[in-house]
């Protein structure tokens, strides 16, 4: 055997070591496009795209047509179907961070971190290993903590009672008024109230993630609005912060049809936390429609809270401050809001304590911004004013340790009654005794308990009540209020507003053979009340009624009146109202229809309570007397 | 009649708080007292209905990867745009805070400019002893009052 010899050798082996050394070239990005082979094949293996946190992140949703994300911005989708389709989404999301361009790691940096952990990706072989300018920003900013704000109900408007949620995350260097604060909130520029309401139940605006300093939420809640607020600290550990973070990083500036019924600010809030912690039951819990409130109990039942705050609103704040200067404080204290004491000190003779006239002009000047934002006083005379104020209270000095006044903690919100309400009792009408139920799907009655909610409001949607009447043996609809909404909101020294009401909806009323029949009612009113120490809340309404149907004659009937009552809470479980109605009825079906009314709720427990009614009413000229007895269940 | 009735009902299912928009701060200029109130919608239509929308106008203007107070600038200068435009945006309540002595508003300055927490008391009695140097007239601007407060450190 001849040896390959000499340089021919040689040099075909050197030719032939170039040859294969060119030929590997290519493969070198073979061998990438193989390493993002493997990652697709090691996803399809472990069924990514079935998992819990991919639905998480993608905010999907099982249905009755398949699965879907709840999300409608298609720049939310790497895949053209990515809506519908988890599987193509992780696919298409795989490949986008194999591309050399780069940019889909920043944007999708919560699917990427998940990504990276699940597959064991190696960074060094793909062309971006993070989202750099994200690290940088935790860096900066070391996220400690997150709360879950609850900006409640505001003064006079009892349909704000079913109030707000959002989120802020604290900062290690920051104090609470820089948190991050990151709420769902419909964009519009509508301010056409009620094609404002449609437009928002059937998802005609979009919703996006909106992140603001706190203090720019508080300047609207807490300072415009006058909302109390609630501060539920959560208990999420950093790394859950900072997955968190990564998908409202994710979120920014991507919207999705805001449904005020079902995709509302709490629940898109669920996405956020569950992100934290998947392990969260919240997004998936079947529902209709997510109160803020409930969201709350929501999150408290997975054992997210560890405590809560209460941070007072300007009106509150105001009338805390006010109930403990004494009078001759008061009146300056309006004084120095209106303008008056042009030159001479306010303080002259008044005797009052250098802490009295801390508090004199403390509430001066929290007044005065309140009549700042009703547009009471211009700009101009604002700024005069309160520099004028604030200089008279530097001189003061400071209060020193104790706080100058205290604002008493309300009840929890969470811990108050449910939304809605059962209830199931009898009576007696003159001599007909009756079976009565109830059905109230929200939210809070005048003589409901008070804890956790505001007093003198009152909203009611859909509440139904069935009589089954021993006599004809017949069961029948009594009444069905569509709506029934009281607002009495005292009025004192600082605060005039209107109380008002409105109420519409089925109700019975007598005919002319004294047959009691189903009309469509229309009622509001408005008046004033006032809040005592002995006679609690006291109001007087003039009301107008309008009422359509077969049993009055014209088939309608249109009238007004008032009506006047008092609300006292005489301890933590007794709360009674007292109250008289008039209208006559002049156009239409003329008649006279008056009723004095006595109800007591006694509370057994938060979701238990006892009701006992007694009225007496006249309509036509002719008289009945009703007594009854309800047992509420709240759930 | 049942049109009607259906349109209460829908226009009645609202709760949303007031309608706002968050004026972005001018950091040239500064703000003036009263500059940055949020109006809400405050008619009896939007009160019965309590119809609102949750309160961004447009996009948001902070974002947290994309906001304005956290720019790639060198640290100082970061800094004092941070101060600006948070004395900007908080004029009236750190106002009442400084003439008081005391408060969050005036606390969150306070951590803002780096005072360390030893020497808080004092920062915040000189700031109330000099409130007239520092709210010098009626039209005084966030910046004024920056540099007032600077030129008492």
């Amino acid at each position: 055997m001849r040896r390959c010899g000499g340089h021919i050798c040689r040099i075909s082996f050197f030719f032939v070591s170039i040859l294969s050394c060119v030929i590997q070239g290519p493969d070198v990005f073979a061998m990438e496009r193989g390493y993002l082979d493997q990652v697709l094949e090691s996803a399809v293996r472990q069924r990514l795209y079935e998992d819990r946190y991919w639905y998480v992140l993608l905010h999907y949703k099982e249905g009755f047509l398949g699965t879907e994300s709840v999300i409608d911005d298609p720049a939310f989708f790497l895949a053209p179907d990515g809506k519908t389709n988890p599987v193509s989404e992780m696919e298409a999301t795989i490949r986008a961070f194999f591309d050399p361009a780069g940019d889909e790691v920043c944007r999708f940096v919560a699917r990427f971190e998940w990504l990276k952990e699940r597959l064991r990706l190696d960074t060094d072989r793909l062309p971006v290993s993070g989202c750099a300018s994200l690290e940088a920003f935790i860096n900066r900013n070391s996220p400690v903590s997150v709360t879950l704000v609850f900006p409640m109900s505001h003064l006079n408007s009892p349909a704000s009672m079913f109030g707000h949620t959002l989120i802020t995350i604290e900062t290690a260097q920051k104090t609470k008024l820089l948190a991050y604060s990151v709420s769902y909130s419909a964009v519009s520029r509508e301010t056409f109230g009620p094609l404002f309401a449609v437009k928002g139940i059937f998802g005609f605006y979009p919703g996006y993630y909106a992140v603001l300093p706190y203090y720019a939420k508080l300047q609207q809640y807490s300072d415009v609005d006058h909302r109390d607020i609630w501060e539920y600290s959560l208990n999420l550990t950093i790394p859950e912060i900072r997955r968190m973070l990564l998908h409202i990083r994710e979120m920014e500036a991507i919207y999705s049809d805001y449904y005020f019924f079902g995709e509302n600010c709490s629940y898109m809030l669920f996405f956020l936390l569950e992100a934290a912690r998947p392990t969260l039951q919240l997004s998936d819990k079947p529902h209709t429609w997510v109160i803020p409130l409930d969201s709350i109990r929501m999150v408290k039942e997975q054992g997210m809270i560890t405590g809560a705050s209460y941070r007072p609103s300007r009106t509150t704040k105001i009338k805390s401050l006010a109930s403990q200067t004494p009078m001759p404080g008061k009146e300056i204290a309006l004084g120095l809001a209106r303008g008056e004491y042009k030159d001479q000190g306010p303080f002259l003779d008044t005797g009052l304590s250098k802490q009295e006239k801390m508090k004199t002009c403390e509430l001066a000047g929290e007044y005065l911004q309140y009549l700042y934002t009703k547009d009471k006083v211009t700009e101009k005379t604002y700024q005069g004013r309160f520099l004028k104020i604030l200089k008279m209270r530097s001189s003061l000095g400071i209060s020193g340790g104790e706080s100058l006044y205290s604002i008493s903690e309300p009840v929890r919100p969470e811990k108050g009654h449910l939304s809605n309400r059962f209830a199931l009792g009898c009576g007696v009408n003159n001599d007909d005794v009756f079976a009565d139920f109830r059905l109230r799907p929200s939210y809070h009655d005048l003589t409901d308990n008070n804890d956790g909610y505001i007093e003198g409001a009152q909203l009611i949607f859909g509440a139904t009540k069935l009589r089954y009447y021993d006599k004809t043996g017949s069961l029948r609809l009594e009444s069905f209020d569509i709506v029934d909404i009281f607002s009495l909101s005292p009025a004192d020294m600082f605060f005039h507003p209107v109380s008002w009401k409105i109420k519409t909806g089925l109700t019975r009323v007598a005919d002319k053979d004294n047959d009691e029949r189903l009309v469509y009612e229309l009622n509001p009113g408005g008046g004033l009340s006032f809040k005592g120490d002995t006679l609690g809340l006291v109001y007087m309404m003039l009301e107008t009624d309008v009422l359509i149907g077969s049993a009055l004659e014209h088939d309608n009937a249109a009238g007004m009146g008032g009506s006047a009552g008092l609300i006292k809470t005489i301890d933590r479980s007794l709360k009674v109202h007292f109250g008289i109605k008039d209208i006559y009825y002049g156009l239409g079906d003329t008649f006279n229809s008056f009723e004095a009314f006595a109800n007591a709720n006694i509370t057994i427990d938060p979701n238990k309570a006892m009701m006992l009614n007694a009225s007496r009413n006249r309509t036509r000229d002719i008289y009945s007397t009703e007594v009854s007895v309800l047992w509420n269940i709240f759930f | 009649m049942k049109r009607f009735i259906m349109a209460i009902v829908l226009v009645c299912f609202m709760a949303l708080p007031a309608s706002v928009c968050f004026a972005v701060n001018q950091q040239n200029t500064g703000c003036g007292l009263g500059t940055i109130i949020m109006k809400g919608n405050d008619g009896l239509i939007f009160q019965v209905l309590a119809v609102t929308t949750n309160g961004t106008c447009g996009n948001q203007t902070f974002g947290i990867t994309s906001g304005t107070l956290d720019c790639d600038k060198p640290a100082k200068l970061a800094s004092r745009e941070r101060i600006n435009t948070y004395v900007a945006e908080n004029m009236d309540n750190l106002a009442s805070d400084i003439a008081k002595g005391q408060g969050e508003y005036l606390n969150t300055l306070a951590v803002l400019m780096e005072v360390p927490e030893g020497t808080r008391s004092d920062f915040y009695s000189r700031l109330q002893n000099n409130f007239s140097n520092i709210y010098t007239n009626n039209d005084v601007t966030s910046i004024d009052v920056v540099n007032n407060i600077e030129a008492l450190l």
